[in-house]
Formats: C-alpha cells, sequence, structure tokens
C-alpha cells in the first residue's frame, strides 16, 4: 500500500512538472504566433575592441524601438541584445541562441562580414531574416542568401569605384603617381583596399599597399615611406580615430599627401584633420537639419558622441516594424516567414538618413550612392560629391 | 641609403622600445619573485594611461589647457604612477595573495581572470569609444614643435624625447633601489630564493607588495607615456602591448631587469624596422620569429641564466 502510495506520489509530481512545461511551451508558442509583443534579436559587438561601434548600433536600434513603444504603435517591440564582439564564432553561439528562441521573428545584424558568412546557415535554417548596418562586403548579397540577408548600406563595390575616380578625376593623382593604402587587416578594409587599389593600379597609379593592425597607435615607421609622389594615402579604417592619428603623425613628419578615409572613419568628432577626405553612405546625421529632432532625443537617452555606423541600425528596425506591423495587419501573425517575405517588400520614403529606403532583389539597398566630404578648417565635414 | 627612413625607424623603435621595457619590467620583476606570470600588467598599464588622460580633461581638455605642458606632465606622471602602484597592491592582496601555494595554473588562470575583468569594467565605467591625449593641440602644438633635427631631416619631437628620456630615467632609478637600498637587497634575495628569504628575517609579504607597487607603477608611466606619444586611449589597450612587453621580457630573460629593458628594445626596433624595410603586413610575424628563434637559441633569453636544479 505505502509502495503503491509513494509511485502515486511520484506520478503525481511528474504529471504536474509535466504540465507546466507543456504550459509554459504552448505559452511561448502561443505568444510567438501572435502580435501582442514581437521580439527582434540584435547581434552587435557590443563589448570587446569594436565596443564602440556596436553599442552605438544598439543604442540607435533600441532608441527606435523605445519610441516606437511610446508612441502607440502595434505591435509593441522587444529587442532581444547578442553580443558578438566582433568575433565570427561568438557571432555564431548567439545566432543559435537566436534561432532557437521562437519569440524572435527577424533579426538586426550581424556587423562585420566575417559574422553575417559565420551566421548565414544558422539564421537562414531557422527561416530568420538578417540585416546589417555596416557589412558591405559585396558578395555577401551575390550568393544563396538572397532573400534572408539585407543591409541598408551600400556596398564596397559602390564605394571603392567611387574613392578611386574621386582621386584621379578631383584630387589629380595620375598615371605614375603614387597613392599608398594602408588597411587596418580586418576583412572589411582589406576587401574595400582590394577594390580601391585594382581601381587605381587600372588607372596605371603606382600603389602602394601596407597593413597595420587595427589596434596600432604608431604609424611613424609606416609614414616614413611616404615619399614626395605620394600624392594621396587611403585609409579603409574602421576607427576613425586611427585616421585622425595618422593624419597627424604624417603631418608631424612634414609630409603633404592628402588623407583619404573611407566610410570606417566617418566621424566628425574623432578624425577632422583639416584637408583630409572622407567617403560614406550617408550624411552626418547629426548635420541634417530634418534629423535634429531625433537626435536630439538620442542624445537624451545616450549622452556623448555617436558614430556614422549607430543610425542605419535606427532605420533598419525601423524597416522591421512597418514590415511587422503590415503582417500583422494582414494575418494577426507575425511569424518568420511571413516577415522576411514582408521585409523585402517593406519601402520607407524618408528615413533619417536623408534618402528613402528598399531593399532590391538581391538584398542591397536600392539607388545606392556614396558621398564624398572634405574636412573644413574648423573640422567639419563639407559634402564636395 | 635613404638616412631619412632609417633614422624614422630607429627614432620610432626606440620610443616605442622604451615603453615596452617599461612594461617588461613589471613582468619581470613579478616573475622574478614569485614565478608568476601576471597577465593583469598590461591592463595596468590601460588604467595608467586613463588617469593621465582624465588629469588633461581636469585641467580643461587638450584643446583649452590650463596649466603648463611641463607642469601638467607631472602630475599626470605622479597620478598615474601611484594608481597603477595602488592597483598592483589590491590585485596582488585580493586576486594573487591566496594562491602563493596553489599549483601555477591557478595563478597563471587567476591573471588572465583579473585582465578580462580590468578591460570590462574599463569599459562598463569609461566607455568603449577611443579618447586621445591629442598632444598635438596643447598650447597650440608647441610641445611637439620642440625638441631637435637629425641631419637627415628627421624630427625628433618633445613628446618622443620624454617618452625616451622619462623611461631610461624611471629604469635607472629602478637600478639604484633596487641595487642599493635595503628593500632592493631584501627584494634580490627574495628573488633568488623566497622561503630561505624569510627564515632569514626579510618580511616576504612586504617584499612581493613593493614589488607589486613598484613594478605596477612603472607600466603606470609607461601609459603616460604613450598616450603623450601615440595619443589613443581605450579600454582594450594594455592586451597587446602587454603582449609585447611579455615577448620583450621573454626575449631579455624573464627575471632579469636589464633584459627586460633590452628586450623591450629589440621589440620595438624589430617592429619598427621590419614595418619600414620589410613588409607593414608581416611586422608581427617577425618579432613572434624573433621570440621563437630566442627560445631555440637562448631559452632562458638574452640575459636569462639558465636555472640549476639539484635532484
Amino acid at each position: 500500500m505505502s509502495k503503491f502510495r509513494r509511485v502515486g506520489a511520484v506520478a503525481l509530481v511528474a504529471g504536474v512538472l509535466a504540465a507546466v512545461v507543456a504550459t509554459s511551451a504552448f505559452a511561448t508558442s502561443a505568444k510567438a504566433k501572435g502580435c501582442g509583443t514581437v521580439s527582434i534579436g540584435m547581434l552587435a559587438p557590443i563589448t570587446g575592441p569594436a565596443g564602440s561601434i556596436g553599442s552605438d548600433q544598439l543604442h540607435w536600434a533600441q532608441y527606435f524601438i523605445d519610441t516606437w513603444n511610446k508612441s502607440g504603435q502595434k505591435p509593441t517591440l522587444k529587442l532581444v541584445q547578442g553580443d558578438t564582439q566582433l568575433d565570427p564564432s561568438k557571432a555564431s553561439t548567439v545566432a543559435q541562441q537566436f534561432a532557437s528562441d521562437k519569440t524572435i521573428v527577424g533579426v538586426i545584424g550581424p556587423a562585420g562580414s566575417d559574422e553575417v558568412q559565420a551566421v548565414a546557415g544558422i539564421l537562414g535554417n531557422a527561416g530568420l531574416a538578417f540585416t546589417s548596418g555596416s557589412a558591405t562586403r559585396v558578395s555577401l548579397t551575390a550568393g544563396p542568401l538572397k532573400g534572408f540577408f539585407f543591409r541598408d548600406v551600400p556596398n564596397d563595390g559602390v564605394q571603392g569605384p567611387t574613392d578611386a575616380n574621386y582621386m584621379t578625376k578631383t584630387l589629380g593623382v595620375q598615371s605614375g603617381d603614387g597613392v599608398m593604402i594602408v588597411d587596418d587587416q580586418e576583412s572589411y578594409s582589406t576587401g574595400l583596399a582590394d577594390i580601391v587599389q585594382a581601381a587605381l593600379k587600372a588607372k596605371g597609379v603606382n600603389v602602394d599597399r601596407e597593413s597595420v593592425s587595427q589596434k596600432a597607435n604608431d604609424f611613424s615607421s609606416l609614414i616614413a615611406k611616404v615619399t614626395s609622389s605620394t600624392k594621396v594615402v587611403f585609409l579603409p579604417f574602421q576607427i576613425a580615430s586611427e585616421a585622425q592619428l595618422f593624419a597627424q603623425q604624417l603631418k608631424a613628419q612634414g609630409k603633404s599627401a592628402v588623407v583619404f578615409g573611407s566610410d570606417g572613419t566617418f566621424d566628425s568628432s574623432k578624425f577632422n584633420a583639416p584637408g583630409a577626405y572622407v567617403s560614406f553612405f550617408a550624411p552626418d546625421v547629426t548635420t541634417i537639419a530634418a534629423d535634429a529632432k531625433i537626435v536630439a532625443g538620442f542624445h537624451k537617452v545616450y549622452p556623448g558622441a555617436t558614430s556614422p555606423f549607430g543610425a542605419p541600425n535606427y532605420v533598419l528596425a525601423q524597416m522591421y516594424a512597418t514590415a511587422i506591423q503590415q503582417v500583422c495587419q494582414k494575418t494577426g501573425t507575425a511569424t518568420r516567414k511571413a516577415v522576411r517575405l514582408q521585409l523585402a517588400k517593406t519601402s520607407l520614403s524618408s528615413t533619417i538618413l536623408g534618402t528613402p529606403m528598399k531593399f532590391d532583389a538581391n538584398g542591397d539597398v536600392a539607388g545606392a550612392a556614396f558621398h564624398i566630404f572634405k574636412i573644413q578648417p574648423d573640422g567639419s565635414y563639407k559634402t564636395v560629391a | 641609403m635613404n638616412w631619412n627612413l632609417f633614422l624614422t625607424e630607429l627614432v620610432a623603435g626606440i620610443t616605442h622600445g622604451s615603453v615596452y621595457a617599461l612594461i617588461a619590467l613589471g613582468y619581470s620583476m613579478v616573475y622574478g619573485i614569485l614565478k608568476l606570470l601576471n597577465f593583469a600588467h598590461g591592463d595596468v598599464y590601460m588604467v595608467g594611461s586613463f588617469v593621465g588622460f582624465g588629469i588633461i580633461s581636469l585641467f580643461g581638455g587638450s584643446e583649452n589647457l590650463s596649466v603648463n605642458s611641463w607642469v601638467l606632465l607631472l602630475v599626470m606622471l605622479l597620478c598615474a604612477m601611484l594608481a597603477g602602484g595602488l592597483l598592483g597592491v589590491m590585485i596582488e592582496r585580493f586576486a594573487y595573495r591566496r594562491l602563493r601555494t596553489a599549483p601555477r595554473i591557478a595563478p597563471l588562470i587567476t591573471a588572465l581572470g583579473v585582465a578580462f575583468f580590468l578591460e570590462n569594467s574599463a569599459q562598463l565605467l569609461l566607455g568603449a569609444q577611443y579618447q586621445s591625449y591629442n598632444s598635438y593641440g596643447w598650447h597650440g602644438g608647441s610641445l611637439w614643435a620642440e625638441g631637435f633635427t637629425l641631419p637627415s631631416g628627421v624630427h625628433v619631437g618633445m613628446p618622443q624625447i620624454i617618452a625616451v628620456v622619462g623611461a631610461v630615467v624611471l629604469m635607472l632609478g629602478l637600478t639604484g633601489f633596487v641595487q642599493r637600498t635595503q628593500l632592493g637587497k631584501a627584494m634580490r634575495a627574495t628573488s633568488f630564493d623566497r622561503e630561505a628569504a624569510a627564515m632569514m628575517g626579510i618580511d616576504v609579504d612586504k617584499v612581493i607588495v613593493a614589488t607589486f607597487f613598484i613594478g605596477s607603477a612603472l607600466a603606470g608611466a609607461a601609459g603616460v607615456f604613450n598616450g603623450l606619444v601615440y595619443q589613443q586611449v581605450w579600454p582594450y589597450m594594455g592586451f597587446q602591448a602587454g603582449l609585447y612587453a611579455f615577448i620583450a621580457a621573454v626575449v631579455g630573460g624573464i627575471g632579469n631587469l636589464p633584459g627586460a629593458v633590452i628586450g623591450g628594445l629589440v621589440i620595438g626596433l624589430a617592429q619598427s624596422f621590419s614595418i619600414g624595410y620589410i613588409s607593414s603586413t608581416f611586422s608581427d610575424a617577425i618579432v613572434f620569429a624573433i621570440l621563437i628563434a630566442v627560445m631555440i637559441l637562448r631559452p632562458s633569453g638574452v640575459l636569462g641564466r639558465a636555472a640549476v636544479q639539484k635532484v
């Protein structure tokens, strides 16, 4: 009898546990399907060497989500953070977590091109759309990621030729002149450097290709190799203050070559060497009059400097919010597939980047163009092309 | 021969090497006393660098300094050395002391843990953004305009001179301290045989604390010199500098103070000359190749002595 009672008690406990598990699983599943609160994952290098970029990206996306929720828009959105530290293996681990979390219907990020490639299989198999506001490697949108991966920034295939053309057509770099290209050994930098190098060599320019660690703080050894025939030093760096340091050390050695930074160096608070040039996929949102209210609101919540890598993530969050809202209005259920398909069709007539936003068939931003800025004596950026 | 290139690389190598040497001294001192590879040492250097940056901000920022550059530098150095020294003592007290008799792997892993703790704490408290000493902007750039010009036209700016001379003065001061003071003598005795030193009445705890304080203070000073010449300060700067300084200490002969200085200069010069004459892409590979070569030819380092073990 006592044995029978013990078995009964164990069965009762097991039954209760099973009911709890089943109820919670059902609740999770119901939550995922409903449009009450919908989650978007965010893969960004929140800590680590690129933490300054990643935290800014996170802040802009979070700022949009908070603004959306405060304005009473439906459905309510939630941003789930995942720190990748700009490391593809860490990005894969976080991507697995996102894939398993059925409440997540789409992902913002990752930031780096290597990370995008690392998480592609995981997120793609889970049916998730993923979008980057900074991964610019050309090949990312040219292959099997079509329909799953999107980006709201022009790729290096647009930036490289734009920069090379500006050097030859406007800065007077001619066949036989020298251009030093210094990459920072990261995939973004080396990929872009390769494109610019090829474009310049095709025009007969002598290219001195150099490479430094992203953490380097002494360029004097390299600058010693800048000769009088070196007209331009092209810096496809991801950290703007590194370009500033290069320009300062170049000046300290009395060299007169023009410094030309890529979009990664576009940050007037960090790179403001007068006379230098910078290319970028969008204007500095802090200088756009129409964005003043949004930028002021952002700075109120996140005081301090913002980098140009941040704002595209605001737009990505906006694209997701619009797509999710449309899906919810049509079907009442935000599934991963529906959000992904709707995202591909979503179009914004204006954004804080100063341009409309729509993805083309490959997932690239439609009608992409790069801008060239010249740094003025007071350190401000002026559009020159 | 392009003398301009040669002298530029020489100046860059000596400047960088001086900073590495100051950090390497801390590695060597702690290893000499405790046989501990203190991987948190690079992050003490980072903290020193941030203290210097804080002092600049306190006096109005790089563009609007309210004090003379020399006074500022003195205050920065003193504060960074004090902060670095105290941080080193705290690390020893709270992270390493209980592990003195533990297997070697335990304090080694703890040291790595302390390094990550300091890096992440710095990022949390100070932000992940790169900050700049911007010594080019101090009083209209007067500091960089001062200095001297070598025959080939290579200008050596005052910050570079300060870094090299400052490092040399600190190294000589340390040598004098270790050779001529009672505490220095106790340090050498403890380094030779910790148990015997304790039996001879030496307060080993006091010696270890002093070692951590001095080594960490030198790292703090290195942080300021680095910021003065190379401008950038960020939470993860200690990892790479610490790694190079560790290589310098090993190349020179870890535990040997003059060896740490020689190792620092060798690494600094190897870096700059490999960038200038071979390839910027492979400069790190060349530095590590030197390390491997030294380890194969002289496993105990350039000035290190092979340990004799009784069996």
